[in-house]
């Protein structure tokens, strides 16, 4: 699968879940102010991290995602996803 | 298919909750730590009256099982998820303070409060997923009021009591529900030994209450219109301590 593409089902997914316009998911957007998380708001994101993308999700795993760019990249990386 | 686990389901106040989610449609996984035969009768009266279940052996004071047991159930079992979880299993060993041994201490906060712990951390990832769950904790009139004698039981309650609170904020907004229920004296092995006519003439109803009461309030909490219900702890003590 390409990156755009997996890129493209992750904002699907957060779309969903956050119920946010997709057009304000920019790679270079904060995350966490975009989707406005707060602390609880982070359950949702693992499910659907874990749930979509079949991957184990640590709360240290946090500390280095601040924006859309370091989201997708953990995703990729982390998950089973294979890029072509 | 939707499952409901009954932790310490084989006896007293378990097997009545057993029975009751049987009575609710759920199939029922049967937990227990070391009494089959006991288990066994439940599950048979279980599969007697029309519904469905299995033993699922484990001791809930004991991480490294939990994790063999039901992580190993849920492996193997992709088209059944646990809907309703019963923290029930407790043990009680009681002393006063003053002599309370360190592992009368250590045994009965493993069961109740680290049994919360591992147990439900186990089972709530599919509930977070599928949005719904409702997860029962069985606490303690001890564990509200605190009883002389019970120093570890009341601390063990308590913290559970605690976590309920805690947890039901968490979780909330994906629907699931954490509730608690106190029973005070209920006939039971546990209360076995203790004079009903004198303890009853404390009770507001003036008599001990029954496994199936506290499996009914059970049943409430574990309802699918409980929804608007969480954090909540329930006390089933004929009106003993409110």
């Amino acid at each position: 699968m390409q990156r755009e593409e997996i890129i493209e089902k992750i904002n699907g997914y957060l779309a969903d879940e956050f119920e946010i316009d997709p057009d304000k998911m920019r790679p270079e957007a904060n995350l966490r102010e975009t989707l406005d998380l707060d602390s609880l708001d982070y359950i949702d994101l693992v499910v659907v991290i874990e749930s979509n993308f079949q991957i184990k999700v640590k709360p240290e795993d946090f500390t280095n995602i601040v924006t859309f760019e370091n989201f997708y990249d953990y995703v990729i990386y982390n998950g089973k996803e294979e890029l072509v | 298919m939707k499952c409901a686990l009954v932790t310490g389901g084989s006896r007293g106040i378990g097997r009545a909750i057993c029975y009751k989610m049987a009575e609710m449609g759920y199939y029922v996984l049967v937990n227990y730590k070391s009494n089959a035969a006991e288990a066994d009768k439940t599950l048979v009266q279980i599969i007697e009256n029309g519904g469905g279940g299995e033993l699922l052996k484990f001791d809930v004071a004991d991480k490294t099982d939990i994790k063999k047991v039901l992580e190993g159930w849920i492996e193997a079992n992709t088209g059944k998820y646990i809907e309703v979880l019963v923290n029930n299993a407790g043990i009680k060993d009681d002393m006063l303070m003053m002599w309370m041994k360190d592992e009368q201490w250590e045994n009965v906060i493993k069961t109740s409060l680290d049994g919360f712990f591992y147990v439900t951390r186990m089972v709530l990832s599919d509930m977070l997923v599928r949005k719904y769950g409702r997860i029962v904790n069985v606490v303690s009139l001890s564990g509200l009021k605190g009883l002389p004698g019970q120093v570890n039981y009341s601390a063990a309650k308590a913290g559970v009591i605690g976590a309920t609170k805690a947890l039901a904020q968490e979780v909330g907004r994906r629907g699931i529900t954490v509730n608690a229920v106190a029973p005070g004296f209920i006939k039971t092995d546990m209360t076995e030994g203790l004079d009903e006519k004198e303890l009853g003439s404390m009770i507001p109803v003036k008599r001990f209450g029954t496994p199936e009461e506290v499996a009914h309030a059970v049943g409430f909490l574990a309802s699918s219109e409980a929804t608007y219900i969480t954090g909540e702890i329930l006390s089933v003590n004929g009106g003993l301590y409110s």
